[in-house]
Order: C-alpha cells, then structure tokens, then sequence
C-alpha cells in the first residue's frame, strides 16, 4: 500500500525540483518485457464496431476468430475452428470448434458464444456486418451441438469464408452483464475487453485514440510453447506527429512506429544503432476514381486520356522513392484472379492528347476546370493530385486540388452528384478475396458506397462479378474474375496506380515478428523483445 | 462583489448561447456525413441510414438544435461517434491535462515574463532591453511547432535529458485515479516515481506553449512600467530616499500591471487553443489532441462540446481578470 502524504510545501518543492532536474529518463521503451507501440489506436476497442488496421491490432492480440490469416502471402488457418464443412451448394456452412478453449473472464468457449457473437455484429450493423448483411439474418446462425456451429446463407456466396476471420469471438457472460436496454453493451465494450486472445486488454490503462495497456494471457489455448520469451505487456502510446514518430523510434520511446513511414525517412533511421525499417508488400492499391457519370468521364476516350496523363513511374520513384510497385490492375497483382497478360495504361501524354482529342470530336468538355479531391491530412494524396495538376496542364487541362478530410471524402460519394470528378483513395484488405477489390468496386449494386464511387456499370461485368460471388472453390473462380478484370479494364473507369509496400520503422530489439498483410504485421504472439 | 460577479455572469450567458449557435449551424453545413463515419468504411448505405436515423440526424436542423440545446442544459453533450463514450466523459479525463499544461505555460509565462519585463523598462535603450526586445518579437513569431521540434532535438535526442512525448512513461504505472490531476494523484498516493516523471514529461510541453505568452508579457511589462516610471510619485518616491527594488515592485509595478494582467487573462484562453498544436507534437492527452482527432474524423458532438467549454473557459477567465482589476483598482468593482 502506498505512503499517505506527510509532505510540507518545502519537501513537495525539493522533490519537484529535484525530479525536474534528475537527467537520463529519456528511454522508456528499455524493458525487456514490454513492447511500446506508437501505431494508432482504432476509434474505440469493441471488434464488432470498427474495422480498420488498427483494430486488427486489437483484433489480433486481445481476441480470436474462428480462422485467422497468418504467413505471407497469407493463408486462412483454423483457430478457434479446428475444421469447416460446406453444402455443395455453398448456402450450409458448419464450423466444428476446438475444445477447452477458455475466455479472458474464465468461461469456456462454446457454439452458443460464436452465435452471439456473429448475431451481435449482425444486430450492431457497423463497419464489420457490411460483408455478411446481405446473406445471413439471426435466425440462420445456429448451434447444433456444444462444439457445432452452422451458418445457413441467404444466397450463395463464395467470400463468405474469407471473410469469417473479420468476426471476433466474444463472451457473452461479460457482455450481458453489461448491456442497457439492448444496447449490445456498445458503449462498455468500447472500452473493455471480452476476448480470448493471447493478450488480455486492461481496461483501467485505456484513453480512447491515447493509450492502451494489454498483458500476456498466460491461458491462450495455444499456448506459449512457441515462443519461450513472449512479450509480457503490450503498451500502445500512439504517436500523432510524423516527426515525434521518427525521433520516438530513433530514442528508443517507442519500438515500432506505423506501418505508413514516408521514404524520406528510411535512410535516417536504417543509419540509427537501434532501429531498422522494416519493407513488406502488403495488399494496399492506390487509386485515382473518375466519377464516370459526370462528362467527360462518361467518355471512353476521355478516360484513357486521363489514364495516360498521370505519372506513375515518377510517382512511385521520385515521390515515394521507389517503395511501391506499379499495380496496372484493380486489385492487388499479388492476388488470385489477376489476369496477367492484360495490359495497363502507360503514363504517354502523346497518347493522352490523341485520345482527348478523340474525346472532343464526340463532344466531350475536356476543356472544362476539373477538381481532384484528396486527404488534406496526407502528404501522399495532396502530392499525387499535384503531380497530375502538372501533367494535366501540359496538354491544357486545368485541374484544381481540393483538400478534404476522410469523413467528407466518403460522405460526398454517396450519390453520382455529390461526387466529385475525381479523388484519391487507397483500398486495403479488409478480407482476402477478389469481392474485397473488384466485386465491391465495380458490381453496380454498390453504388452509393465510397468503395464504387466511379459509378462505373456494366452489364457482362456486372453477371461476372455476381457469378464470381456465387461459385464455390478458388480454382473455378479465379478465371471469372480474370474475365472480369480484363473488361473493367478496356473500359478504364479509373486509374490504377501502385500496390503499397508497407514501411515501419522498428527497433532492433524485436525478435520473432511475423508478417501477415491482414493486420499488417501486428500481431505480437510470437514477438520477444531482446534485453 | 456578489453583484458584479452577477453582473458579469449574465452577460456572459448571451455570448455562450451564439457560440452555441455558430457552432452548431456551422458544424450541420458542411458537407460531412457523420453517420456514415461513424458505421466505417465498410458500411453499407443501408447501415449509414440506420445510423442517421439513430442519431437524429434526419430531422429538421430547427429540431436537432432544441434538442441538443436540451440536452446541454443537463450537462449531456451526447456521445462521441467514435469513441462511444458519453462526451462529458471524454473531456472529463481529459481536461485536467490540459489544465495543468495551461498552467504550468502561465506560471512559467508570468514568472519569467513579468521580471524580465521590469527589467527591460529599467533597462530602456541600453542592451539588455534590445535583447529583450528582439527575444520578445521573436517569442510571438516563432511557430510553436518549430520551436517544439527545436526543443525535442536539443533536450531530448543530443542531451537526452528529457522525454519527448507522452504524459508518462510507459513502462510507469498510472497512480490511481481521484482527482484526475496526473501529478495531483501522484502526490494523494504517495507516488514520487510517478511526479517525478510526469514533471519530466511537462517540461517541454509547457516551455513551448509559454514562449508566446512570455513574450507578450515582456513586452505589456515593460511598457507599463516605462509608462508609471514618468509619473511623479516616483520621482518623489525617489526624493525621499526610497530604496530602488522597494519603489519598483512595490510601487511602479502595481500601478504598471493593469494591462499585463487584462493580456493574462487572454492568454489563458490563448494558451488553451495553442495547446492543440503542442498536445499534438508531444502526444499529451488533453483536450488539444482530443480535438484535432474530432476534426479529423468529423465527431460532432465532441467539436460541438469543446468549442463550448473554450466559451466557457474564456468567459469565466473575463471574469476572473475583471475580478482580479477589481482587486488591484477597487473602484472598478463599483462600475456596471
């Protein structure tokens, strides 16, 4: 127990004094059993409510799911699943679970937990229900027996298992105790834990988007036979600044930094003693949409002109410094279902003026001010709308960049009006499977979200798309969607411009660490910190 | 006094309801859909009008404003879209680091400021005021956010004698919550590790968001002083063989500091707004930060929430300052 104060005004002053002048209290990253993450914090911590790269952090270390992603490239795994079955018409998925497995709160995991937890992210309706709400309701999630659980889709739907890693298995006991008025326990949850993971979170150490404190769970049905030194705590201190970031990393505050570390600053901290950057390729693209419902973008010609006018080698060498490579295609090229003998546009302003000139003589408005709108806040954005500002101007098209935060960007898609000319976004893997890129971007019946916000329609890829989705087994799949993809293609409804390499700065000390594109490399179970 | 204060209060009231209503107008036109923020990337359209429905946000804008205006008066600020927590809450835990950094900026800021201020008046043309003349513009020019990488080059990466960020350690254990004051609680517990590093850990912070106060101060000092010092009674002060340090800080500096203490007075609510920038830079949990995320993510309810609470804050420092004139001038107080 700790002393009460028996301090005066005078010893209160000394040690002030004194504390303020004691040097050599810089380095707080030095302890062999805690890892201090400078990465960002999601929005809140309930799984079911946020889905980004952030919350796969959390995801990842604080709960598990019935399969995960691991290795690189990634491949699903069973985790609290130990096997699945599926109906030959793909609508009856069973998942057979793994015994004993024991949650944060003691209980031990059962069907009946999963069911909630799939029926909670169904009943939330957030970000991580957008991939199962059009094929599965309450009533078809079900639990045969202690150890079954069974999914009974609406409608074929070959993703369905890609995407069951997204759903983070919850205790309900936690939970319940928790909710008002059949609120899911949406605001407790935000701020507590109910997982199983590896690590178990504190609730007492958490300030949302400022701090987080996880410690090890001695009981992950796992074990810890796989890494004999595991980290013992996990302390998330977020930092804001680019800048702080770097100088964090290169004092050794912080042992990792971000995942998006500007180029500039690789060589800065690869010359440190102390910290390296870590270059993996992840499933990241990069894209310039054309809202393809306002002229000229309603041109075929007009957009190939567009497509040519940007410069992608100079984008992705002089700007990022060589971390990213040129991705022609809508999706990853390191993903199945990528036709590889297609061809994508090359930057050749010669070519641009041809085809621009081609969009004029069928009346297109190519002389008209256009408008890029990109993230104000990243200096990746502003610079790729710069750069097509400049070549555009080269064959007399005024484009004029328009700054925006992402909350704004994502709300003017909502209809072909509201949607500007063109803006800027990356598309990351949410799950991996071509419905996260290509189906979701160009299937007509997603207009209205910012994922298709080209408005771009075409009946043969629309029936490609839908046939892509309802075909079970991934070898019978991928030549729908190479068929897709080379449509989507011809018709050039936006620019495709690189894949991301992902650059985190990380101190020398890690040990173990495992990538994975999902979660990007966050995932601390087999990380070990040396002394 | 009781009547003053009244006085004030009420005047005070108007001029926080208009913010109220800037505010809330100019937050509902811009073209942000906070819904469809708040259901995430991944959402579909028919998940963002569950949510706008939820929220209220597809009633009249007339009807939403009574309504939160409601809710304000009972001290609901609603709940942040993404942080899922209630507002007051968030700001709740939030508020005392940002207090404590303001204070530590205005402690240093008057301090430092007000004696180099006497200094320079009694120092006039001749080198030491130059310098401190030049020092004074440059304080108010200089970016805070230069000056805080500055700061974190020198003291923290070359020397190594201070923490770059943070509001503490992380391999440090947080005392327990009572007041909420991080060095308040430290103290209750009994924690001197803990004070230790959080003083540590203020240091920069509050050096940087004191510099442009500081210079400001210098400068009101300095000519309130010159001013008082043509005066007679300081001649005759000096006539009667007064002795130099009594006649200046007692005398000349109590009839200089008028001024000075009107520019405090809006510097506390200077400082609150400069310490976005600087909470930001060195990572510390105050509202600052808080706000700059809401921003970003287009969280209404919070931007709505602290803009007023800066109302707040600046209306009751008015008040305080006009107090504290009332205390030096009690002829002040007697005025409507």
């Amino acid at each position: 127990m700790s002393a009460p104060l028996k301090l005066g005004r005078r010893a209160l002053g000394g040690i002030a004094a004194a504390a303020m002048l004691a040097p050599g209290r810089t380095t707080q990253a030095a302890d062999p059993s805690t890892y201090v993450s400078g990465w960002a914090l999601p929005f809140n911590l309930d799984p079911h409510q946020v889905f980004d790269v952030p919350m796969q952090g959390v995801m990842l270390n604080a709960y598990d799911g019935l399969y995960r992603y691991q290795n690189d490239p990634p491949e699903i795994v069973p985790w609290l699943a130990e096997s699945h079955t599926v109906s030959d018409d793909g609508m009856v998925w069973e998942f057979k679970l793994r015994p004993g497995v024991k949650f944060h709160d003691g209980s031990e995991m059962t069907a009946e937990d999963v069911v909630y937890s799939f029926r909670r992210v169904l009943g939330l309706a957030l970000a991580p229900a957008g991939a199962f709400l059009p094929i599965l309701t309450a009533d078809r999630i079900t639990a045969p027996s202690k150890l079954v659980v069974r999914f009974e889709l609406k409608t074929p739907y070959a993703p369905f298992f890609s995407a069951i890693p997204i759903v983070s298995i919850v205790s309900p006991r936690v939970i319940q105790a928790n909710e008002k008025n059949g609120d899911w326990a949406k605001s407790w949850l935000a701020a507590n834990g109910a997982g199983s993971g590896p690590y178990k979170i504190i609730p007492t150490n958490y300030r949302p988007l400022e701090l987080l404190d996880m410690e090890i769970n001695p009981d992950h049905f796992l074990g810890w036979g796989h890494n004999p030194k595991p980290v013992k705590r996990i302390a998330y201190r977020p930092v804001k600044e680019t800048s702080t970031r770097v100088l964090a990393l290169l004092n050794g505050s912080i042992d990792c930094t971000d995942t998006n570390l500007p180029g500039d600053q690789v060589e800065r901290i690869n010359a440190s003693k102390i910290a390296f950057v870590q270059k993996d390729l992840v499933m990241r693209i990069f894209i310039i949409r054309m809202n393809n419902t306002k002229p000229p973008f309603n041109n075929l010609n007009a957009r190939k002109a567009f497509a040519h006018a940007f410069n992608y080698s100079g984008f992705i060498n002089d700007i990022l410094g060589g971390y990213a490579t040129r991705d022609p295609y809508p999706m990853p090229d390191n993903l199945w279902g990528i036709p590889k003998d297609a061809k994508g546009y090359d930057y050749d302003l010669k070519k641009a003026k041809e085809y621009m000139a081609k969009a004029m003589a069928e009346g297109a408005p190519m002389k008209r001010p256009f408008e890029i709108h990109v993230q104000s806040d990243n200096d990746q954005a502003l610079q790729s709308g710069q750069l097509f500002q400049s070549d555009l101007a080269q064959i007399g098209i005024n484009l004029k960049v328009v700054g925006g935060v992402w909350g704004n960007l994502t709300a003017n898609t909502k209809t072909p009006e509201t949607t500007p000319d063109m803006w800027v976004h990356w598309v990351s893997t949410y799950f991996v499977d071509p419905e996260n890129w290509v189906g979701q971007m160009y299937d007509s019946q997603f207009h209205g979200t910012w994922k298709a916000s080209s408005y771009y329609k075409n009946a043969e890829v629309d029936a490609l798309l839908r046939k892509g989705r309802a075909t079970l087994g991934q070898e019978a799949r991928a030549p729908i969607y190479e068929q897709a993809i080379r449509q989507i293609m011809i018709d050039c409804p936006d620019i495709w411009v690189y894949n991301s390499m992902q650059l985190q700065g990380l101190s020398k000390r890690i040990k173990g660490r495992k990538f994975c594109t999902v979660g990007q490399g966050s995932e601390m179970r087999t990380v070990s910190l040396e002394a | 006094m009781l009547g003053f204060i009244a006085r004030r209060c009420g005047l005070a009231l108007p001029s926080l309801f208009g913010l109220l209503v800037v505010t809330f107008v100019l937050v509902r036109i811009v073209p942000h859909d906070s819904a469809a923020a708040m259901a995430g990337d991944a959402a579909t359209p028919e998940q963002i009008a569950k949510l706008t429905k939820e929220a209220g946000l597809d009633r009249p804008i007339i009807e939403q404003f009574v309504i939160y205006v409601g809710k304000v008066a009972r001290f609901d600020f609603g709940e942040s879209a993404f942080s899922r927590r209630s507002v007051a809450s968030d700001i709740k835990e939030r508020l005392p680091a940002t207090l404590t950094l303001t204070f530590c900026a205005l402690a240093i800021s008057i301090t430092v400021g007000i004696p180099l201020g006497v200094f320079a008046a009694l120092r006039h043309n001749e080198w030491p005021d130059y310098v401190l003349r030049i020092v004074s513009v440059l304080g108010v020019a200089v970016a805070a956010f230069w000056f805080a990488i500055m700061l974190q080059l020198l003291f923290s990466m070359q020397l190594g004698w201070l923490p770059l960020r943070g509001e503490l350690s992380a391999t440090m254990s947080r005392p327990e919550r009572v007041t909420g004051f991080l060095m308040l609680d430290s103290v209750i517990a009994g924690r001197w590790d803990a004070l230790g590093d959080a003083l540590h850990h203020i240091i920069l912070p509050a050096l940087t968001l004191s510099l442009g106060g500081l210079a400001s101060i210098v400068r009101f000092t300095r000519a309130g002083v010159l001013d008082t010092l043509q005066n007679d009674f300081v001649s005759y002060g000096r006539a009667m063989g007064y002795r130099r340090s009594r006649l200046v800080w007692r005398y000349v500096l109590r009839n200089s500091v008028t001024a000075t203490i009107t520019q405090i007075g809006l510097l506390f609510g200077g400082l609150i707004a400069g310490g976005v920038v600087v909470e930001s830079i060195y990572d510390y949990p105050g509202i600052g930060s808080y706000t700059v995320q809401a921003i970003l993510t287009g969280d209404n309810q919070v931007m709505l929430a602290v803009t007023l609470m800066v109302g707040v804050v600046y209306a009751a420092v008015n008040i305080l300052t006009d107090l504290v004139h009332g205390l030096v001038d009690p002829r002040l107080l007697d005025k409507p």
